[in-house]
């Protein structure tokens, strides 16, 4: 047997893997709006850790990371500090999340917002600035799955069909079996593309180098410039090395894929043992692709592509079949960022604008079969995007975690009381400037004065929404009390 | 807790961003400093060299791995706390 067919194969089975759990998942589920956007609220920490993680990390991480380490150097080992940093989040910010959503029925995180500023303007405001950012993901992950199948068959599945149907496989179980049938296949995926790429990165360096450690002295003799900041390319700055860590982290959490998340989870020490323990996985998926990219740099010099180092190396020393069940983990690794990016945009979608603006007031089953529609559409979309590509879109694609950085003030707003409280119309100001100073820092003048685009935009917006909100009319005093007085006796255990 | 210099009529509470636990301040400051060694100008000064290589891997990514494990630590000790 060719050694494409068996590659390819053992993808197949992983996507009949993911269908048959997708099918299990719509036994199980009941036709209740909250279990089929939230899991009903009772994920317990296993499967909430596993699609967390699985989600955080996309075929960036898989394939991305090692382009990155292959082309600028051990810089990118910054990755540890934001992925550290994100379990803090989890830690500090997601359990107040999780505490508000349970006590007042949040499903997205307009919901929690709109609330609190008690604006419809933030609601629209947080439902646009979620989807519009967090879509150009799919386009990467699609763009990611179609380049996996056609390396995996050698070439024998195009582009365009291998993209649609791994998309086909994706839509299907979430269609069927919403957040549970997501859940489900992302522990899948979550164990499956950990696995693949430690056994993937250490068997490349035991063949090439003899082990480890030999890897780490052959790049230390032959390509010392690789294990120095801010790299050969002069990448990593300072400035970078901040803007990096901050929008990798706050801007990645604070999308709605990840924030909905902490609103399934069955109690409140699941969310902290979370927070304490995901950068563990995620921190630690950087030490094989460190291996497979600073390794590729010296195995496979003068690659066009860096993020082709993994696949590259693979096709060429792996046997097929390990080639098929490492490239079924990077599949994985797209997929299950790219079935949760579809389903909080469906959420969104479903209960921040049709709910609310279309037809409030129907049955459970009505919206269930909208949110199915609306994900059927995004299929459209995700396909038309993948096979779409432009600089523009790329440069949006690096805007999407700087975008969901500029929620971080009105979350902070609600989530932790104290003196001051922002207004409605200093957090919609807020935000408005901070999309216009997006766009000069990061499209204009990229790393003005050193600077990391998404930090000038979070400086742009934390002024001008405070300075709004001093003139302007806050929450009231009802809205206020009920929400930091739950917080109060959530962390405290005090009442006000 | 109501805050006693609260403006009147908008309810106010002692901050959030202040522990108010002995051990909340223990992780705080704790995780705050590994945190800052982790970053610039620390990164790009003095762990930035090849040498002493540390069991077998370079000085900066080393340091930098025993930064982020003690990052960890600090969560899961927290986590056990109850901060």
């Amino acid at each position: 047997m060719q050694p494409w067919v068996i590659a390819t194969s053992v993808i197949f089975v992983y996507l009949v893997l993911s269908l048959w759990l997708g099918l299990v998942a719509n036994r199980r589920m009941t036709i209740n709006l909250e279990d089929f956007l939230l899991y009903g609220r009772k994920a317990g920490f296993i499967l909430l850790y596993l699609t967390v993680v699985a989600t955080y990390h996309s075929a960036f991480a898989f394939l991305g990371s090692g382009g990155f380490f292959y082309a600028n150097g051990i810089g990118f080992w910054a990755a540890g500090t934001w992925t550290v940093l994100v379990g803090a989040i989890t830690y500090v910010i997601g359990t107040r999340v999780w505490a508000l959503g349970k006590a007042f029925g949040y499903i997205t995180p307009a919901d929690m917002l709109a609330d609190f500023y008690e604006s419809e303007a933030v609601r629209v405001s947080v439902a646009v600035v979620s989807v519009l950012f967090t879509i150009l993901y799919i386009q990467a992950q699609a763009q990611g799955l179609g380049y996996i199948i056609t390396v995996a068959s050698g070439g024998h599945i195009s582009y365009p069909v291998g993209t649609l149907i791994l998309l086909v496989v994706a839509v299907s179980y979430l269609m069927a079996g919403g957040l549970r049938a997501v859940y489900w296949t992302d522990a899948l995926q979550g164990v499956w593309m950990y696995l693949a790429v430690w056994i993937g990165a250490l068997f490349l360096a035991y063949k090439l180098f003899g082990g480890p450690l030999a890897l780490w002295h052959a790049v230390e003799t032959k390509a010392p410039a690789l294990l120095s900041v801010p790299g050969p390319k002069g990448l990593f700055t300072p400035g970078m090395w901040i803007g990096m860590t901050v929008t990798l982290s706050f801007g990645v959490v604070f999308q709605p894929q990840m924030m909905i998340r902490w609103y399934t989870a069955v109690d409140a020490k699941t969310m902290k043992l979370l927070g304490a323990t995901t950068p563990i996985y995620l921190m630690t998926l950087y030490i094989p692709t460190a291996l497979i990219g600073l390794g590729g740099a010296i195995v496979l010099p003068h690659l066009a592509v860096p993020d082709q180092i993994f696949p590259d190396l693979l096709t060429r020393y792996a046997p097929a079949w390990l080639a098929g069940i490492i490239l079924a983990g990077a599949t994985a690794a797209a997929m299950s960022t790219l079935d949760s990016i579809l389903h909080a945009n469906m959420t969104v979608l479903t209960r921040d604008v049709y709910q609310r603006y279309i037809r409030p007031g129907r049955s459970d089953a009505h919206y269930v079969w909208v949110g199915r529609a609306i994900v059927f559409v995004l299929l459209g979309a995700a396909y038309g995007l993948s096979m779409y590509s432009s600089p523009f879109l790329v440069t949006l694609v690096t805007l999407s975690g700087s975008g969901a950085l500029q929620l971080m003030p009105a979350i902070l707003g609600v989530c932790f009381p104290g003196k001051r409280v922002l207004s409605r119309a200093g957090v919609v100001a807020g935000l408005a400037a901070s999309m216009v100073t997006l766009y000069e820092t990061l499209v204009v003048h990229p790393m003005l004065l050193g600077i990391h685009g998404g930090i000038w935009g979070l400086f742009v917006n934390f002024a001008v929404a405070v300075v709004v909100s001093k003139f302007t009319e806050q929450p009231s005093a009802d809205t206020v009390r009920r929400v930091h007085g739950e917080l109060e006796r959530f962390v405290y255990g005090t009442e006000e | 807790m109501e805050n006693p210099e609260a403006p009147k009529g908008r309810p106010t509470y002692r901050s959030h961003l202040i522990p108010r636990t002995r051990d909340g301040w223990i992780a705080t400051v704790t995780f705050l400093v590994v945190f800052a060694l982790a970053m610039p100008p620390f990164t790009h000064t003095v762990w930035d060299r090849l040498y002493p290589t540390i069991l077998g891997m370079p000085f900066f990514y080393s340091v930098l791995l025993f930064l982020y494990l003690a990052l960890i630590g600090v969560l899961i000790w927290a986590y056990r706390r109850g901060v």
